[in-house]
């Protein structure tokens, strides 16, 4: 698989969270050769089933990006906006857009230039109030074609840097549904007995709705959750953060204990450097929800370091995705009807 | 539509104490729907058969609470210590006039603030008339709930001013779809909901007790049509709100442009709503069990959580039009 | 099980092993038989004296304590924790702990007041201040004997002073375990189930499943709950007060009491000559609000014991009050 022109196309699917329909169906297509059957349900969530007569394990990575919204059309024609999930301000100044009216619109993002402003104000950052949308049309074209609560999103292409890492908007959480497929791809070539359900989920950034509903619908025996975690930049407050090469586990009370301890043991018979950190209480990832649904389920969390979150050049390392899927895909396969034993003493 | 509003709005119901309201519905729908009941929530639950064996279940909700002042202490004096039963605005109650359920009635009243200090519930008390702690002990008890004064005002031809709009006007609509509601392929589940303004409690258990296909959410929401208020982009008078998202809920795309696409065409006035902030019983049915189809159905109210919540009759009746359009339409 | 055998188990949110095994152990001796779920959750059905029909009553009580768990250890071989649950670092400062399943001691200390500026008094020292001394040399050796991700309980050992009051740990939620095993010594018309939940202190989770589960007709939630009884208290900020009952709710912020429960338990302890007060403030949240809203819905309500510094190092209740707790229930149980 060729993980890097997985990530361009999927980077550039239209899929804020509620609307995740286009980047929905992407990565259907893209599961469908490596699994048994692929549903999108309701939600929009994608369900990648590998039947087996094991344990039925859920994975979960979710489509759905940060996003923008139409919320008001000014008289001069330019479009105010809102969030879609927890948008930075200081990244829209200047940022290109597409602007999903009744046509594709382009877009700019503009906000009053530095010149004009009292020397107190250019010291401050842009607020919400103070941008607006310039798709370059007369207002009575823009009321044709726009219309309170369209979604705008970012148009950044996709960036390759040096040593394989690759800069792209939405790798929160694409790049993850990624390592996804490309765990199902590696599946095909190893013996596996479990009942797998690979998960695109949606709505993650609003509040894991999609993965909630998905884990009702599929009822799991155990699931694991993967999601992106920040990497270490200048300027990061000590113990925050994590190295860009490697995957990281969670420990803490929402992440079950045997099962953390089976995931770090295949780690390490597999050579796959993984990292820990500590989450003391909510994980702020699907796994929240998901080990709640019906009975609860245990669930562990396995995070891809990811530089520059929520913004449109959200930076990752290929070869640590490609080492995620390898973990997965022996984790999955080595997962026999024992697990549960013992789970709690 | 304003003598059905009245009566909705007449009877006492604070979260957790909507029996009243319950009620007074139920009266309402008497013969005019399949069943009526009441759940272990005490959410009022009615059906209209479909006539498809294969159709959805539609389920409409609209919450009978409304936000009230909940008994926590007596001072000696004969004072009442309150604290909030959802969203009370602190700052807005000073010198309110409010009634418990037994029908006792008391004035809310802030005690003086120090220098920089906001008011908080904890500022609050309310005045009923007791001499001392023995006497307000026999009025009211620990736990009891005061809300609002009944108090309806009619504010020009079309407008209404009232405590309990949110989300008795909702109520209205819902009832009145179902009084005017025919036979359709599809099943009408009209769901009068409790507990919404402490987490939309009520729309929760009762989505997953009736698994629907298809959940509406009817509710009130924020104006942007008085003097330095402009979101969200709603106004009063200009027909029925279809929600696209708020901070609980993302309406189906699909369900949204159907409703929208049907007030279109059918000359219904409608406004397209985005709301930064809120939530209503849609997120609540939306997640549920496997996850289901959900939009909002809004009527623009100014003053919301305050003693005189304003709406428009208009917007109710436009509301009552496109769930029956709806309905006609069919589930897609 | 005693109180205070209890209230010395150590068992903080996620990490409930040594009070699991230990209640398992107790509850077989006992002649009935206890099931592990899938959250952790020690269940244990006793069926009623009606045979069929009878109600299902859930009876939940949290096993978890607040605690702290090491996220990192620094160069110089100290470990620095994140709370487990809602732990003000005001409290925990020159405190004695137990760090993970050996139960390595540690302290946690503070700048000693001769060093301190006169700034430095009046700055309320948060996590970021906060560090556990286990007397290692160096990290390598800290993180041998506590790596990240090492639980940390408070070492407090159970005292019964004054006039019938406790001094222990983990009151919350010990004292509502207490009355669950003294409940399953009866028998009663109802279907008992009885949780011994998990993860109430960092979100109910424990509960969330079982609710779900059990499918409860009723549930009942024993806790240790806030109690703001000395001193000069306003009366907006009073609570219930140790020694004066078991506190029944009528609502908190994660749930309203069923209100035909609420006023049962009070007939029943006003009856019954049952110690009861009803707690007058709408605060806080419990199991009581994610059972509530399983499936279709479940009446609940809460019987706590008031705790005076409740998640703390040394929280203190009243033993009449726990025997209150015991009673109500048991009253309540009957009448189902």
């Amino acid at each position: 698989m060729d993980v890097q022109k997985i990530l361009t196309e999927a980077s550039a699917k239209v899929g804020p969270s509620g609307q995740e329909m286009e980047v929905a169906e992407y990565f259907a297509g893209q599961f469908r050769p490596f699994v048994d059957e692929v549903t999108v349900d309701a939600m929009f969530n994608v369900i990648a089933h590998k039947k087996g007569t094991g344990p039925r394990v859920a994975l979960f990575a979710h489509m759905d990006e940060i996003g923008l919204m139409v919320i008001a059309i000014e008289e001069d024609g330019s479009l105010r906006l809102g969030n879609v999930g927890g948008v930075d301000p200081r990244i829209l100044p200047a940022s290109r857009v597409w602007v999903h009216g009744k046509e594709r619109l382009f877009g700019t993002i503009g906000a009053m230039p530095p010149h004009l402003m009292k020397p107190e104000d250019r010291k401050k950052n842009y607020e919400r109030k103070d941008l607006y949308v310039d798709v370059g049309l007369p207002v009575e074209k823009v009321r044709e074609l726009v219309r309170v609560g369209d979604i705008v999103t970012f148009n950044v292409p996709a960036t390759p840097l040096l040593n394989g890492q690759f800069a792209a908007k939405t790798m929160d959480d694409r790049a993850c549904v990624a390592m996804l497929v490309e765990t199902a791809e590696r599946l095909r070539k190893l013996q596996c007995d479990a009942d797998v359900y690979f998960v695109g989920s949606t709505q993650e950034e609003v509040g894991s709705r999609g993965a909630e509903t998905a884990a009702f619908a599929i009822a799991p025996d155990l699931a694991i959750a993967i999601d992106v975690d920040h990497a270490t930049i200048p300027g990061s407050r000590p113990n925050t953060t994590v190295e860009l090469d490697s995957l990281c586990a969670s420990i803490g009370p929402f992440l079950q204990p045997k099962l953390l301890k089976r995931l770090m043991d295949c780690a390490a018979a597999h050579h796959v450097k993984l990292q820990t950190t500590v989450a003391e209480r909510n994980t702020y990832t699907d796994g929240d929800e998901v080990s709640l649904a019906r009975d609860g389920i245990p669930m562990v969390l396995l995070s891809l370091p990811l530089k520059y979150m929520h913004t449109t050049v959200e930076t990752l390392d290929i070869q640590a995705l490609q080492e995620g899927s390898r973990l997965l895909s022996h984790f999955l396969s080595e997962l026999d009807a024992g697990w549960e034993d013992d789970l709690w003493i | 539509m304003y003598e059905l509003l009245k009566k909705v709005l007449k009877p006492y119901g604070p979260s957790g104490n909507e029996e009243a309201v319950a009620q007074t519905i139920r009266q309402a729908l008497e013969g005019h729907v399949d069943s009526i009941e009441s759940d272990v929530m005490g959410n009022l639950i009615a059906v209209k058969k479909g006539t498809d064996p294969n159709g959805k279940k539609v389920m409409f909700s609209a919450h009978m609470d409304h936000i009230g002042f909940i008994v926590t202490g007596f001072e000696k004096e004969g004072f009442l210590r309150v604290t909030s039963v959802g969203g009370v605005d602190p700052s807005s109650n000073q010198f309110r006039h409010v009634v418990f359920g037994n029908g006792v009635e008391g004035v809310v009243v802030s005690q003086p603030l120090q220098p920089g200090e906001n008011r908080a519930m904890k500022h609050l008390f309310i005045d009923i008339g007791a001499q001392d702690k023995a006497e307000a002990e026999k009025m009211v008890k620990l736990g009891d709930v005061a809300v609002y004064a009944p108090n309806v005002v009619r504010l020009g031809e079309h407008r209404v001013a009232s405590p309990a709009m949110d989300d008795r006007s909702a109520c209205a609509v819902l009832l009145q779809f179902l009084l005017q509601a025919g036979r359709y392929a599809d099943t009408i589940i009209g769901v009068f909901s409790v507990q919404e303004e402490v987490g939309c409690r009520g729309a929760k258990t009762a989505s997953f007790a009736l698994a629907p296909d298809v959940g509406i959410a009817l509710d009130v929401t924020a104006w942007g049509d008085t003097p330095e208020v402009d979101q969200p982009a709603v106004s009063l008078g200009k027909g029925i709100a279809v929600k696209v998202m708020d901070r609980a809920s993302i309406s189906n795309p699909a369900l949204r442009d159907q409703l929208m696409g049907l007030a279109e065409s059918k000359g219904i006035p409608y406004q397209r709503e985005v709301l930064a902030f809120g939530g209503t019983d849609a997120g609540s049915m939306q997640t549920s069990r496997g996850g289901i189809p959900v939009c909002t159905l809004s009527i623009p109210c100014r003053y919301v959580h305050s003693a005189l919540e304003t709406v428009d009759l208009r917007d109710m009746e436009a509301g009552v039009q496109l769930m029956l359009a709806y309905m006609e339409d069919g589930v897609k | 099980m005693d109180l205070k055998t209890l209230t010395e188990l150590r068992a903080p949110s996620g990490n409930e092993q040594p009070l699991r095994r230990a209640l398992l152990a107790e509850i077989k001796a006992m002649g009935l038989e206890p099931k592990l779920d899938r959250l952790g959750n020690v269940v244990v059905v006793k069926p009623g004296t009606q045979g069929a029909g009878a109600k299902r009553v859930m009876l939940s009580a949290h096993m978890d304590e607040v605690g702290l768990i090491v996220a990192n250890v620094t160069e110089e071989g100290f470990l620095r924790p994140l709370p487990i649950g809602g732990v003000d670092p005001r409290v925990i400062i020159s405190k004695r702990v137990l760090c993970g399943d050996e139960a390595v001691p540690g302290v946690i200390g503070a700048m000693a007041i001769h060093l301190q500026t006169p700034e430095d008094r009046k700055r309320v020292l948060g996590y970021d201040d906060i560090y556990v001394d286990i007397g290692a040399k160096d990290k390598a050796e800290a993180q041998a004997q506590c790596p990240m991700g090492t639980y940390i309980t408070f070492d407090t050992a159970y005292v019964e002073f004054g006039d019938g009051f406790v001094s222990a740990k983990a009151l919350d939620d010990r004292v509502g375990c207490y009355t669950l095993l003294r409940v399953l010594e009866g028998t009663y018309p109802c279907d008992v189930v009885a949780v011994f939940s998990s993860q109430e202190e960092v979100g109910c989770r424990g509960a969330k499943g079982a609710g779900f589960a059990q499918e409860p007709d009723v549930a009942l939630v024993l806790e240790g709950t806030t109690c703001n009884d000395l001193g000069k208290v306003p009366q907006p900020e009073q609570v219930c007060a140790a020694g004066a009952g078991v506190a029944v709710s009528f609502m908190d912020r994660s749930s309203i009491g069923n209100k035909r429960l609420f006023a049962q338990a009070l007939e029943l302890a006003q009856a019954q000559a049952i110690p009861f007060q009803v707690k007058g403030s709408v605060s806080g949240g419990n199991d009581a609000g994610v059972i509530q809203l399983a499936r279709g819905g479940v009446p609940t309500l809460v019987l706590s014991v008031p705790c005076r510094s409740i998640h703390s190092p040394s929280s203190v209740c009243k033993l009449s009050d726990v025997e209150a707790q015991l009673a109500l229930t048991q009253a309540l149980l009957r009448a189902m």
